[in-house]
């Protein structure tokens, strides 16, 4: 009888505490799961939407057709400081609003993951030189995926970073044409950049279970980042100028946060 | 051993029916619908189905009852939060099953018993019939009345407590849809600082700050968010530009008449502050978001409400700093601790 009861009482036990068990005699090694990058893009505190007007400073307006961007070289820390590095072939990707759900959220899904509890993020605003130099080799389908989206200049050139299309109004120049495909210029610029974001919460990659990272974009901080820019002062046209096209990588760096982790 | 065995059994059991044991006729007794008296009339016909303690308590249940969705996992609490005026706090666009996003952000419940139409296009005309949009809309709880009637009957504890609010009748469409209103009619958010200060309660005063932005708000805002509730449920295009991924027309959906073409609900504006993200899609984070839309954020959509338009042609509130600030102060004057808080209305 005892036995039984004592039983009864472990398996209790065992019901009512599971939530909140020490993982750290958890044996991960070995086991993968998915993660999956959410990317919400906004304009301040409102949300980004195709063709709305939005003010920036020195009351410049602008509205946007075309929202995209690369990103690449995703790395996850956990917290025991070990890095997991996505495969390289398939660690990068275009986040397009067009892409987004009625809600605006792009997925990014990233497979086979170690399973870990993660507590940062680290990935790439465009593409480093060593993936372009590389050519075609070990780029999977991406350099024609990037053609096909418009991410790409003539090989000598390279990548587009960005795809910012639309309109800006500024005084008395009314809707004029607005384009910032800043990217690096061939090897003579080179505006890759990384950004490495702490997760609030941790993020508990286990097999058969859904572990999402809500990346929050701000894309007001483009324009008005570390250096507020004047479109009407050539940064309307922001393609492989020297001057322009490294305020607006230095600018994105500065764009994301992480909002919240769900750990289903 | 096989007494202990049994006995937690029965605990166990106990624990869990004790709500379905009496089975006896129960005579439901009246529960009284108070009009705070600076709100209008009732336009809810509560002749037609008077609020009882079981029908109260049996709607309360529903509310929170995942079975009313297609997996059994998406109430209507879902979405409609009490701690956010029952709205889905932090979406732009409310979820429902399967992970769907819906075309709207889910709008507050509270003071249904005093609304003319219901939803942000009115396509809802009596609150007892609202719930069905919601039920059946694939992007929501995407199930049929038949089915959750059928997955209720099969439940002891629901044929119990139908049979104590509604007699005889017992598990069917109607009274389903009655408890829930009955629930919903007692949802009534009318102790905000605002109201004491209007009814001369507990010596309650507004700040200066907040007497000025209520001053503001009287000159600029309460054409529309008109009288103790904060709308004059009218159907209106404030300018807002038309979002490409949703397309959304508004109350054009429902008599697809031209013009009403981008118009939506005057929303109330009780418990505001707590509700965010504003406007039918969600688009706007914070009040200050709003107000600066308000001030020079409108587009000609063709169809913009006329109370808008500007001596120059161009439409919007103007609003000065101070004024958007005042406004502010005076806005979170309109939130309703205790209705945010109100146990009759919790979960748990």
């Amino acid at each position: 009888m005892k036995l039984m009861k004592f039983a009864f009482a472990a398996a209790l036990c065992i019901l009512f505490t599971a939530c909140t068990s020490d993982d750290s005699t958890e044996n991960l090694d070995g086991l993968i799961g998915d993660i999956s990058l959410k990317f919400d893009n906004g304009v301040g505190d409102q949300d980004f939407i195709f063709e709305t007007t939005y003010t920036k400073s020195n009351n410049e307006t602008y509205k946007l057709s075309t929202l995209k961007y690369l990103i690449s070289n995703v790395r996850l820390t956990d917290d025991e400081g070990n890095i997991f590095e996505y495969p390289s072939d398939k660690n990068v990707f275009i986040v397009d609003e067009a892409d987004s759900n009625n809600a605006g959220e792009i997925y990014i899904t990233l497979e086979d993951v170690d399973a870990a509890n993660y507590t940062s993020i680290t990935f790439g605003i465009g593409i480093d030189q060593e993936r372009y130099l590389k050519g075609a080799d070990g780029q999977g389908d991406f350099l024609s995926i990037a053609q096909e989206e418009g991410m790409l200049w003539s090989w000598a050139t390279g990548y587009r970073f960005t795809r910012f299309d639309g309109v800006y109004t500024s005084g008395t120049e009314i809707e004029q044409g607005l384009n910032i495909h800043m990217g690096s210029v061939g090897t003579s610029i080179d505006n890759y950049r990384e950004v490495t974001l702490p997760l609030p919460t941790e993020a508990r990659v286990r097999p058969d279970k859904i572990t999402e990272v809500h990346i929050k974009a701000d894309i007001s901080k483009v324009f008005d980042g570390v250096t507020s820019i004047n479109f009407s002062d050539g940064y309307s046209q922001v393609h492989t100028s020297a001057e322009t096209t490294p305020v607006i990588a230095d600018n994105m760096m500065h764009m994301f946060m992480v909002h919240h982790v769900h750990n289903e | 051993m096989k007494l202990i065995r049994l006995s937690i059994l029965v605990g166990l059991s106990f624990g869990l029916t004790h709500c379905s044991d009496d089975v006896g006729p129960y005579t439901p007794i009246n529960l009284e619908v108070e009009i705070p008296s600076n709100f209008p009339d009732l336009t809810y016909t509560l002749e037609n189905n008077p609020v009882t303690d079981a029908g109260f308590d049996l709607g309360k249940k529903l509310f929170y009852e995942g079975r009313l969705s297609v997996n059994n996992s998406i109430p209507c609490a879902f979405c409609h939060e009490q701690a956010f005026a029952f709205t889905h706090h932090g979406h732009t666009l409310s979820h429902g099953v399967n992970g769907e996003i819906g075309l709207r952000n889910a709008p507050p419940i509270q003071n249904m018993a005093f609304q003319k139409e219901f939803m942000w296009d009115g396509a809802a005309t009596h609150l007892d019939l609202q719930p069905i949009i919601p039920l059946t809309s694939d992007v929501e709880m995407g199930e049929t009345l038949a089915n959750v009637l059928a997955k209720l009957k099969k439940d002891p504890e629901y044929k119990t407590l139908f049979r104590r609010a509604f007699g005889e009748s017992g598990i069917n469409a109607e009274n389903l849809l009655k408890a829930l209103s009955q629930f919903m009619v007692m949802m009534i958010s009318s102790n905000s600082t605002y109201d004491k200060y209007v009814r001369n309660e507990d010596n309650v005063q507004l700040s200066p700050l907040e007497l000025a932005g209520l001053y503001t708000f009287k000159s600029k805002c309460s054409s529309c968010h008109a009288g103790e509730l904060f709308t004059d449920q009218s159907y209106r295009n404030n300018g807002l530009p038309v979002n490409p991924k949703l397309m959304d027309k508004g109350r054009y959906a429902i008599f697809e008449d031209e013009n009403d073409l981008y118009k939506f609900k005057v929303p109330s504006l009780r418990n505001i502050e707590v509700t965010f993200p504003y406007m039918h899609d969600g688009r706007f984070q914070t009040l200050e978001a709003v107000l600066n839309f308000y001030d020079h954020g409108m587009t000609n959509n063709g169809n913009v409400d006329p109370s808008l338009l500007r001596p120059d042609g161009s439409y919007g509130i103007d609003l000065t700093t101070e004024e958007k600030e005042s406004l502010i102060a005076f806005l979170k004057t309109l939130t309703d601790t205790e209705f945010l808080n109100d146990e009759r209305f919790a979960e748990y």
